[in-house]
């Protein structure tokens, strides 16, 4: 299964730290993944999980054998990276962040009576980039509509991803 | 980087030697063993029974008990889960003689305990209620934590002093003696989950001093 | 329905995940947290530099009469 892993500017996973192998024109080695009670196997994206997971970098990843799907993620016990989706650039990053704050804006200022507080929130929170004014964006959704809605934001998200990072 | 809590295991070369070092009678040797186990030792035997003077009795009959079955040490478990075994044996014999019942987990505190007052957090009524208001410091810019600060580690001693018994004990269990969570709860005779309570409590008290002595 | 958890609620869970015994899917819901917020991502650092700073105190001293009657007792069982 083809699937997608953020990774940290210099390689290692967000969460444990790994230093994932690469190769600049060949797919990476395979990696296997130990089992484990609260972290086990290889996390990674469907295009879905994308906005829940922003992070640095963006890999396409292959994962082998029994594949377990969580609500935002899939766990595979072995994985190994293809190529890195160079579409995720800092031009990119900030066209999403920026897409996010005009989105919560939208939705904070449309409301009667506006979200004035919620709003407030906004500016101040993109110089801490894409993965948090996504979280921003679909927690007013949330605010305004409902738990609903913030999934339904959260696919707009993933949707946008998709269509500019051509996956 | 994840947490990994040292499991029991075999002695290593360190103990081995210091085994050795016991038998053929070296004064330093066990002197320095005694000073490095004391106060944690002496924190699990107050589990157990009425007064620190007591616990310091407990303690002292631990390590006789370990002189006279020194020659029986195989270094199948590590010096420290040995004497960890001996000590507890001890305090619960010296229970039993106090007719001493009070359960561990009595011993934990108030009921609630935030890791963070909760004002630092929006309230239920603020935009993004539970966030928090201002964050806390970036420590990893800190040399301080970093480097080995002498007033850092004063701090840190005297947070861990302040502690109520039953969290002190586990934090000195976990993260200073290293032994593992299953040791711990089989010595203190407690659930993982309280344990984990009790050192969820211990760790946060002890980052809060951190945290006045670092950013003020 | 996807979730999400707080600040608030991130700081008491911190323990737990460090101790690997939070259920899949709620680590799941810390980790999705600390990748957005940086400011429990600095938080779980603290609390990981707390440990560190807790595993390197000093030993602390042993009452003198303590030592002195352990000395003792030493000495006696080196003789014996």
């Amino acid at each position: 299964m083809i699937a997608y892993k953020f990774l940290r500017r210099d390689g290692t996973s967000v969460f444990t730290g790994f230093r994932w192998p690469l190769s600049a024109d060949a797919p990476g080695a395979w990696v296997d993944a130990p089992i484990d009670p609260c972290r086990s196997g290889i996390h990674a994206c469907r295009p879905a999980d994308l906005p829940y997971w922003v992070g640095h970098s963006l890999y396409e990843i292959e994962l082998d054998g029994d594949i377990a799907t969580e609500q935002t993620k899939v766990i595979a016990p072995r994985g190994r990276l293809l190529r890195r989706v160079g579409a995720w650039d800092d031009e990119l990053r900030d066209a999403y962040t920026r897409m996010c704050a005009d989105r919560a804006h939208e939705l904070a200022l449309g409301a009667s009576p506006p979200l004035e507080q919620w709003d407030a929130v906004i500016e101040p929170s993109v110089p801490e980039g894409p993965a948090l004014l996504g979280f921003v964006a679909a927690r007013i959704a949330e605010e305004r509509y409902g738990a609903a809605a913030y999934d339904a934001e959260r696919a707009r998200q993933s949707a946008w991803l998709v269509e500019r990072l051509g996956l | 980087m994840t947490e990994i809590g040292v499991q029991s295991s075999a002695a290593g070369a360190e103990d081995v030697e210091l085994v050795a070092r016991l038998r053929a009678g070296d004064e330093k040797a066990f002197e320095a063993l005694v000073t490095r186990h004391y106060a944690t030792m002496l924190a699990v035997a107050r589990t157990y029974v009425k007064t620190r003077a007591v616990a310091e009795e407990v303690v002292q009959e631990a390590w006789l008990g370990l002189l006279q079955s020194l020659d029986r040490f195989q270094g199948r478990s590590s010096l420290k889960t040995w004497i960890l075994a001996i000590l507890v044996n001890k305090a619960k014999t010296r229970a039993v003689r106090e007719g001493r019942t009070v359960p561990f987990a009595s011993l934990a505190g108030q009921a609630d305990e935030p890791a963070v007052e909760p004002e630092r957090f929006r309230g239920p009524h603020d935009a993004f209620p539970g966030h928090w208001r201002s964050y806390p410091g970036n420590w990893g810019a800190s040399a301080e934590v970093a480097a080995e600060d002498r007033e850092t580690l004063r701090v840190t001693m005297r947070a861990i002093a302040e502690l109520p018994p039953a969290q002190q004990t586990v934090i000195r269990m976990r993260d200073v003696e290293g032994y593992s969570s299953d040791e711990v709860c089989a010595a203190l005779d407690v659930s993982a989950a309280n344990q984990r309570v009790l050192l969820h409590r211990a760790r946060s008290r002890v980052r809060a001093a951190l945290e006045a002595h670092l950013d003020g | 329905m996807a979730e999400h958890i707080s600040c608030q609620e991130v700081i008491e869970l911190v323990t737990d995940y460090l101790e690997r015994a939070l259920p899949s899917e709620e680590a799941s819901l810390f980790e999705q947290h600390i990748n957005f917020c940086d400011g429990c991502e600095w938080y779980l650092d603290q609390m990981r530099a707390t440990v560190a700073a807790v595993g390197r105190i000093e030993e602390e001293e042993v009452p003198p009469e303590t030592r002195d009657k352990l000395l003792t007792a030493f000495r006696h069982w080196k003789r014996t």
